[in-house]
């Protein structure tokens, strides 16, 4: 179980801070909505460790994570865009999510069997630049399944797709959250990609967020 | 927002060596005060050091001036036109900021001297002769416009690359004419560059040491640098180098305070895009006017100094031991010098990409233009000054003086080449290299070095090539047993030898540009093979 309470953070001149409060289970997708500029982003970075808040815990499965830095975290990252390095290979990129201790014949069957897990197969060799967007994400995922951490931070991550790509990653991420219990938090101010994947979805406006 | 990935071994590093920069840089300072107050004053020196101040002021602004106004008319038809052969000729005028000046003053003596092509020609056509433009302030500021103005149109060139398409076509769509489209698109893409520009190119005029001392034809049109020269190698008045070295260290220290605040001028420049804009025909043929002059202005002194080069004495040059073993220290000299200015431009930049404090990175900062305030001549008196009070003989000390101030001459543009790239790489990839948890050596080997792999290159090349044509350190510091071919050169045309230092020239121009052209084109294929 993840559960975030009373987490309040304020950026420098803000008056009215935010206090994010919310529990997401594992197995599960619990998606946040909210205008442009309302914390969305914001609520990723405290999660992810990019940002301190002033007060508040994150725990996950009882732990509190909050005073651990990015790298530290039980947590994976999935943005709309940049979530790979272009310039290398497919099968490079995944191989980031293992440590770099790992041998190298077991690096290769991981990598291999995450890529095949995610629908593509053969294309380890493939530079990052070259695939599609969809493609992009699933090599992304792919990576996330290596480094095997409980919570998955998703950020807009199908708004860049077309509507068929969006639906093959959006169905991807629902097997992988519930194969897996990860706990799934979906940033996106798309209600069709909330209402397709979310098992729970909470609104963020004034600077707090409530159960829709 | 702790998005940066944590490196402290890189800023501790950083720090380090910003720190023994400016060890030895305030060593140097010292050594020159010192002088200062303790060379008696013989009463003797007759160095006029406000003529010479402005004299130097003079020289340098209207370099400054009609560099831009070149750079800018030259920028402007390279956008318009779309030509065979348009990449080769941008990367001829790109390699303006490695030519050496003793190569670019030589090619203006060929062109524009008293025995020179253009004089030649008018007197068999016309049977009237030019003069002798090629020296005096004339011939300076020609040869310097030459350097600059294509440096400044190579700079130009890309802010008006940077135009996006759409509004190029939005443009297209409302028929602009060609004087419309420059004021109201290319004026607005350019200007923000232009007062950086300026100001380096105005450092650039005012340091300028070989053009001045080849061309300047005497005392008349001497400059700062070329001044603390002649008083130590021809006048042995050291108080008045050292009070010379002074006023060149204040002046230059004004100008990078007031610049700091300017925008950034970038100087790792990619190719060149070809965007369409069908222009007026009378444009498109006040384009090619433009690009045929100021080609002609660029290419002849160069393509002059390879006929002379090529053609007299280089088969006796090259049975000469004195020019391997001059060739052999240039290349050891300018391979370690370009060592060097790449791990110095790797230790501040990667410290500096690394922090999120931004009075951090403007400390970090500061050594890189160390150079800017303390140019070679004077660095290199300092030096001499330093080694001399520490009992050392200038001759033993000179390879790592010479090698270390060479460093240093390349790191300001060094730092502007690969600073900018790496911050973008720590911003925008941050995130996701810091949830990753890579390592330094992780980040560098397999996302900083393979992005960077030609920026590398270019900042060896850069430093190489600086090195190669120096002969503001090696003027002091030269004996006969440590000699490089600028060096060689200038004692060649001192010797009246002007068949052997036309065969240096042609051999520093074809080496300078090989390796400009080489060395970035290697290590982008060397890092590429690593993916």
């Amino acid at each position: 179980m993840l559960v975030v309470d009373r987490l309040t953070f304020a950026y420098r001149d803000q008056a009215t801070p935010y206090q994010f409060s919310f529990d997401a289970k594992p197995g599960e997708i619990t998606a946040i909505s909210g205008p442009s500029g309302s914390g969305k982003s914001t609520l990723l970075d405290l999660l992810a460790g990019f940002l301190s808040p002033v007060s508040g815990t994150i725990a996950t499965n009882g732990t509190n994570i909050v005073r651990l830095p990015p790298e530290q975290r039980p947590v994976s990252l999935l943005l709309q865009t940049e979530s790979l390095f272009e310039h290398l290979t497919a099968a490079r990129n995944v191989a980031l999510g293992l440590s770099p201790k790992t041998p190298r014949t077991e690096t290769k069957v991981a990598v291999d069997a995450a890529l095949n897990e995610v629908g593509l197969s053969g294309f380890g060799a493939r530079l990052a630049a070259g695939l599609s967007g969809g493609q992009k994400q699933r090599v992304a995922l792919a990576r996330t399944l290596l480094r095997a951490r409980p919570v998955l931070l998703l950020d807009e991550p199908f708004s860049a797709l077309d509507d068929g790509t969006r639906g093959q990653v959006r169905s991807l991420v629902v097997r992988l959250t519930s194969f897996h219990c990860w706990h799934t938090i979906l940033v996106s101010h798309h209600i069709d990609d909330i209402n397709a994947v979310a098992h729970r979805h909470y609104r963020l406006d004034n600077q707090k967020l409530a159960l829709v | 927002m702790q998005s940066l990935p944590q490196r402290r071994n890189r800023i501790v590093i950083s720090l380090t060596l910003a720190a023994l920069i400016t060890g030895v840089i305030a060593a140097v300072l010292w050594a020159i005060l010192a002088a200062a107050t303790t060379v008696s004053d013989s009463g003797s020196s007759r160095i006029d050091i406000l003529h010479l101040l402005r004299m130097t002021s003079i020289q340098a602004g209207l370099t400054t001036l009609i560099s831009l106004l070149v750079g800018t008319a030259l920028a402007w038809a390279l956008n318009r036109l779309r030509f065979p052969g348009r990449n080769m000729l941008i990367g001829i005028f790109s390699a303006a900021i490695v030519t050496p000046g003793m190569v670019v003053a030589f090619g203006m003596l060929s062109i524009w001297g008293r025995s020179g092509w253009i004089n030649q020609a008018s007197l068999a056509m016309f049977n009237v002769s030019i003069g002798n433009p090629a020296f005096g302030l004339s011939g300076i500021l020609l040869a310097h416009v030459i350097l600059d103005g294509a440096f400044a149109a190579r700079i130009l060139l890309a802010r008006l690359d940077s135009i996006p398409q759409e509004r190029l076509k939005t443009g297209q769509s409302l028929n602009l004419s060609p004087w419309t489209r420059f004021i109201i698109l290319d004026w607005q893409a350019m200007r923000g560059t232009l007062p950086g520009l300026a100001a380096i190119i105005f450092l650039l005029a005012f340091t300028s040491f070989p053009i001045v001392l080849l061309l300047g034809g005497g005392p008349a049109n001497q400059t700062l640098e070329v001044a603390i020269y002649a008083a130590v190698r021809q006048d042995f008045d050291l108080r008045g180098a050292v009070l010379l070295a002074l006023t060149q260290i204040g002046v230059c220290s004004i100008i990078i305070f007031s610049a700091a605040a300017l925008p950034a001028v970038p100087s790792s420049l990619g190719p060149s895009s070809t965007k369409s804009w069908r222009d007026r025909a009378w444009a498109l043929g006040l384009a090619w006017i433009v690009l045929g002059l100021a080609t002609l202005g660029f290419v002849l002194p160069l393509a002059s100094v390879l006929v002379d080069g090529l053609a007299a004495g280089l088969i006796n040059l090259l049975s000469t031991v004195s020019f391997w073993h001059a060739s052999a220290t240039s290349l050891i000299v300018g391979s370690i010098s370009a060592l060097l200015t790449l791990t110095f431009t790797l230790a501040l930049s990667l410290g500096r990409s690394a922090s999120a404090s931004q009075q951090l990175r403007i400390v970090l900062g500061l050594p890189a233009y160390a150079y800017l305030a303390v140019p070679a001549v004077v660095l290199s008196l300092g030096g001499f000054l330093l080694v001399r009070s520490m009992g050392i003989a200038p001759g033993a000390a000179a390879p790592y003086v010479v090698v270390f101030a060479n460093a240093l001459l390349a790191l300001p543009f060094a730092v502007a080449t690969l600073g900018p790239p790496l911050d973008t790489i720590a911003r925008s990839r941050g995130k996701l290299i810091r949830s990753l948890g890579l390592s330094s050596w992780q980040q560098f080997k397999l996302i900083e070095y393979p992005l960077l792999g030609r920026d590398v290159g270019v900042v060896l090349a850069l430093s190489f090539c600086f090195s190669l044509g120096d002969l503001g350190v090696i003027a002091l510091f030269g004996t006969q047993d440590f000699t490089t071919l600028p060096l060689l050169m200038f004692r060649a045309l001192g010797a009246y030898r002007s068949d052997d230092a036309a065969a240096i020239a042609a051999i520093l121009l074809i080496g300078t540009i090989a390796a400009f052209e080489a060395l970035p084109r290697l290590f982008e294929r060397l890092a590429h093979a690593r993916r």
